[in-house]
């Protein structure tokens, strides 16, 4: 039988090796001396970020209750868990517009600098697997509307819930490495 | 019978580490390949099927102590080949301490800018050098990725924008030694060639008092029309005659292209033919070069080509 | 007492199961066996084109200072010719026979997730479609060379569409390569036969586990160096361009960080191939069967930890040159240990000389040669005169041809009656076998001389030195003759599908499960999976007074 969550984890490895190579080019530049132009500790709003972080911290947090329902075969409750989840995922994202949006109008985009190019381009591929995650998550709640995932056991929730995590997961790591970093 | 040239012609004691290194290298390889060609040889000979013999032969597994003896062995070797190598890259590479460099070489699509620090000379394409004499070179690039590859002489480097590399130059003997850009820069990469001049230190320093003499204009017969033709169609635009208005640094200096053996960083032997030839539409000989086909008439190409040999 | 039916009688035999022939039906297939299938047709049409590249650009270059190419021309084509084989040949071909062979020989039915597979090939197939559509766009194909080295492949020096074409078309097929290698582990993994544990497994399916471990690994590291490629190109950024900040050398570490494992993908299903056949036509088990696999495993991990040593001219200081040479170099000794190995296999045995086993013998000399010139070059100052010559060109055409390519042959010519039900011709075979070792060789031993000499590669004319054309020539003519080779070989395979000689289930008297269903396998692949209590579970069952494991029980007994 197939073994989905051994697909989903080596498949989450891979892709954090994707992460992890945006991660090391933007250490490169922040190592190799100063570059002239915005920096972290010049545009950022750490703490904006970081309350938006909360929320994105927090539906992980909701994903897994989710999953407890469903073990439970609480079918209501895995539905309201999964749109709370939806609605934290949505709320980040929402903060990461806002924050693109006025670093944009501060003049701020790709082709600004070294900052801009990596700054852009590690949060870009992060929001977009948040995208891709929010999109999963939503047809699992349209599946469950429709009366699928009574429980206890779910492949399809399981995966998509590790996958949650992960992405996750790797927003701890660039928040770290963005503004942490810059700011401590 | 020709002589090859490359690491057959090591004219240079850093070549010769390398070189020494490569052959002894060699060797070892060819040694290890006879063992496997003949153990090949003789297994399909030896162990042939034979018509009408149709049993299985002895299943042997394999032996822990054999898989051993041929771990450890190349280990061995590997462990002598790194000693060698180290020792070797420390010889040839050695560390730059706090040294000036001697001579800046410049990688552009496609030609080497050269400038001499210590006396001011600014060339193109044939690197001078005082024979004997151990040298720093720092290089550098203001376009893509090139490489400096003299086979004879020295090891290779990259030119590579934003990050300058140095390495030493010694020129063992006297002679003219040819070398080519070895990192694939856009489309006349192949036509990028180098020269090495190395010269016995007084006759360097000959060259090196031509080479900043400042010629003077001449001011009658073609060679004047020739001049003025220089400084007011588009050649000062990119090059510079030093003693002129001409000082743009796009194209190679060619205040004493005159005293250069090619054109165009090797595509042509500088001969006055050649140079009538090139200027007449460079781009039939180096296509994509940077040099547009300036339209010139047959009299105008004479008349720049006595200009440029009258500088002196 | 009225005789009750227990299981009622057919009276009309039950539908076939999905075997119908129909183009839609192969294009819209997750059946691994036709999946495979499209794999080898769809990297036979790139080889041909791949080669037509190379051919060219040798006719070009027979002469100094000749005329028959536009520097352009030529420049695209070894663009096109280095990513076609890597990307679109060798290793999609591998890819392929792996889908097709892994179920069988594990004794499962298909691989754990059929639609990723389906999903693998075309997107392969549509990068590509997407790569080869740049020569016919106003600007032509990339002139970048297979690595696209920045700043050369960043606008204002690339300013033509091809770079981008070349990154996205790469990018699709990379996701593919991706899926493949998850698809493959989670297969080996979890749907061995009971019986069938990891230490019993053909070694092909090793090699296979541990390539697949590297895809889903390294491809995305190039996946982001594509990535950024593509942001600096297209959208300004500044990654890579020093103009604006970017470094050049981040490029090649990310690019190697991938290129170099890279190579090792392309080997070591290879490998696997060799290690079936050297065992079945020499008639004896493979010689030290948890040193190859153990090597393997042990190359796998080192290959990403060597990869600056195609960057030894960069300038990146002798401590870091010293250790990239010093890996390098001792990744060498478990591939030596291979080699010994597939001799030792071969010592003693009873050797059959079908067109498999010419390939697979001549593999070895021609891998051995390659290898041994790339521990040579492995050596920092060695390397300092071989990087970017011929001598390179030399050496990775004989770990990738001589290595790669002649064990894809053999592997062809081994499995090619287990797909199709029928043999090829042995005739045409050994001619195919001969022209390709003549032509292979006269090709590329020269080419070894060129680089040392001093002739850069990626040049589309030299200049007329000393023995510098005749070289070239004799280069030359051994394409024309490889070309000629090829030839054979397609016609080989056109006629061996129409008029080739039944193959029956088990031709070559082989061991493992593929051969226990029959050519080709049916969609269910095995009737009944036969019992698996060793590594050569067929031996087992005609041999059953000298199982495998009794053997090796008595080994380790005495």
């Amino acid at each position: 039988m197939a073994n989905n969550r051994m697909l989903i984890g080596f498949f989450v490895a891979s892709e954090s090796i994707f992460f992890i190579m945006l991660i090391l080019a933007y250490i490169n530049f922040h190592v190799h001396g100063p570059f002239d132009g915005p920096s972290a500790r010049s545009s950022l709003n750490p703490i904006i970020t970081g309350i938006f972080s909360l929320f994105l911290l927090a539906s992980s947090f909701t994903i897994w209750l989710a999953g407890r329902s469903l073990k439970k075969k609480n079918h209501f409750m895995l539905k309201f868990w999964t749109l709370i989840t939806i609605l934290l995922g949505a709320t980040f994202i929402f903060g990461q517009g806002l924050e693109w949006f006025g670093l944009i109008k501060k003049d701020i985009w790709l082709p600004r600098n070294v900052f801009a190019t990596t700054f852009f381009t590690l949060t870009g591929f992060h929001g977009f697997h948040v995208c891709v995650g929010l999109i999963m998550l939503s047809i699992l709640l349209g599946l469950a509307l429709a009366g699928d995932f009574k429980g206890p056991r779910s492949d399809g929730v399981e995966v998509v819930s590790i996958y949650w995590h992960f992405v996750d997961g790797v927003w701890i790591v660039v928040f770290s490495v963005i503004y942490l970093w810059a700011f401590l | 019978m020709e002589k090859l040239g490359g690491i057959f012609n090591a004219s240079s004691p850093e070549m010769a580490a390398m070189a020494g290194l490569t052959f002894y290298m060699l060797a070892i390889a060819i040694a290890i390949l006879a063992i496997i060609v003949v153990a090949v040889a003789y297994i399909i000979i030896r162990y042939r099927k034979r018509p009408g013999d149709d049993g299985e032969p002895r299943q042997d597994f394999g032996s822990i102590r054999v898989e051993i003896i041929w771990t450890v062995v190349p280990a061995i070797i590997v462990a002598v080949l790194f000693f060698l190598t180290v020792k070797t890259m420390l010889a040839v590479d050695p560390p730059k301490g706090d040294r000036k460099p001697d001579i800046i070489i410049i990688g552009h699509q496609w030609w080497w800018e050269l400038y001499y620090p210590n006396s001011g000379v600014l060339t193109a394409n044939e690197v001078h050098l005082p024979v004997g004499e151990k040298w720093l070179a720092r290089l550098e690039s203001v376009d893509v990725i090139h490489d400096f590859w003299v086979p004879e002489l020295f090891r290779k480097i990259d030119l590579i924008p934003g990050h300058p590399n140095h390495i030493w130059l010694v020129a063992g003997k006297p002679g003219t030694f040819l070398g080519a850009c070895a990192e694939f820069c856009g489309a006349q990469h192949a036509n990028m060639r180098i020269r090495v001049i190395a010269q016995t230190r007084e006759e360097f320093d000959a060259w090196e008092k031509e080479q900043l003499r400042i010629p003077k204009t001449p001011t009658s017969g073609e060679a004047a029309k020739g001049g003025k033709i220089f400084l007011t169609e588009a050649c000062m635009n990119c090059h510079t005659v030093r003693g002129t208005a001409a000082a743009a640094r796009v194209g190679p200096d060619l205040t004493h292209l005159n005293t250069r053996e090619t054109i165009g960083a090797g595509v042509l032997m500088n001969t006055s033919e050649n140079l009538k030839k090139w200027l007449s539409n460079p781009q039939a000989y180096k296509p994509s070069s940077l040099m547009p086909n300036m339209k010139l008439s047959d009299d105008e190409v004479n008349q720049i080509v006595a200009y440029l040999g009258a500088l002196k | 007492m009225s005789r009750v039916p227990l299981v009622p009688e057919n009276i009309e035999p039950l539908p076939r199961i999905g075997e119908s022939e129909g183009l839609v039906t192969w294009i819209g297939s997750i059946d691994h066996k036709q999946i495979g299938i499209m794999y080898v047709i769809a990297t036979l049409v790139f080889f041909l084109i791949g080669g037509l590249e190379a051919l060219l650009m040798r006719i070009q270059l027979m002469q100094p200072s000749n005329e028959f190419l536009s520097p352009e021309a030529f420049n695209q084509l070894f663009t096109m010719h280095g990513t076609t084989m890597i990307f679109f040949v060798v290793m999609p071909f591998l890819i392929g026979v792996g889908v097709y062979l892994v179920p069988l020989m594990i004794g499962a039915r298909d691989m754990a997730f059929p639609r990723l597979n389906a999903l693998s090939f075309w997107l392969f197939v549509f990068g590509g479609l997407l790569l080869y559509y740049s020569f016919f766009t106003q600007s032509g194909a990339p002139e970048v060379g297979w690595f696209a080295y920045a700043p050369l492949s960043e606008k204002p020096f690339s300013l033509n569409k091809g770079p981008t074409y070349w990154a996205l078309g790469l990018l699709a097929t990379g996701i593919g390569s991706i899926a493949s290698g998850l698809n493959n582990i989670v297969t080996i993994l979890t749907l061995r036969t009971p019986g069938m544990t990891l230490r019993r497994v053909p070694l092909f399916v090793w090699m296979i586990l541990v390539t697949s471990f590297l895809l889903i690994f390294v491809i995305p590291i190039i996946s982001a160096a594509f990535a950024m490629l593509l942001l600096d190109r297209l959208l300004g950024a500044t990654f890579f361009t020093p103009a604006s900040g970017g470094s050049a050398i981040l490029y090649q570490h990310f690019f190697w960080g991938f290129g170099h494992p890279e190579v090792y993908i392309l080997i070591l299903p290879a490998f696997g191939i060799i290690s079936e056949v050297i065992p079945v036509f020499s008639r004896k088990p493979i010689y030290g069967y948890e040193f190859v696999a153990g090597s393997t495993v042990a190359i796998g991990l080192l290959s990403l930890a060597v990869w600056a040593h195609h960057m030894f001219a960069v300038g990146l200081g002798n401590v870091v040159n010293a250790y990239f040479s010093l890996a390098s170099m001792l990744i060498a000794i478990p591939t030596g240990v291979k080699v010994l190995n597939w001799v030792a296999t071969m010592w003693g045995g009873k050797i059959r000389f079908a067109t498999p086993m010419l390939f697979a013998v001549t593999f070895l000399i021609e891998f051995v040669v390659g290898g041994l010139s790339g521990v040579a070059i492995a050596s920092a100052p060695i390397d300092w005169q071989a990087t970017d010559s011929y001598f390179i060109v030399a050496h990775f055409h004989y770990v990738l041809f001589g290595g790669s390519l002649f064990a894809i042959f053999a592997g062809v010519y081994y499995w090619f009656p287990k797909f199709t039900g029928r043999m090829l011709s042995e005739c045409l075979g050994k001619w195919h076998f001969w022209l390709t070792l003549i032509g292979f060789n006269l090709t590329f031993l020269v080419q070894h001389l060129l680089g040392l000499v001093g002739m850069p590669r990626r040049v589309y004319t030299y200049p007329d030195l000393p023995y510098w054309g005749i070289m070239n020539l004799i280069s030359t003519i051994g394409a024309i003759v490889l070309a000629i080779s090829v030839i054979i070989f397609v016609w080989n395979v056109i006629v061996s599908l129409r008029h080739g000689k039944a193959a029956g289930d088990n031709p070559w008297n082989a061991w493992t499960l593929e051969w226990a269903t029959t050519s080709p396998p049916p969609v269910y692949d095995f009737e009944l999976v036969p019992p698996v209590r060793g590594r050569r579970p067929l031996w087992d069952l005609a041999h059953p007074d000298v199982p495998d494991e009794k053997q090796l029980e008595n080994r380790r007994g005495s």
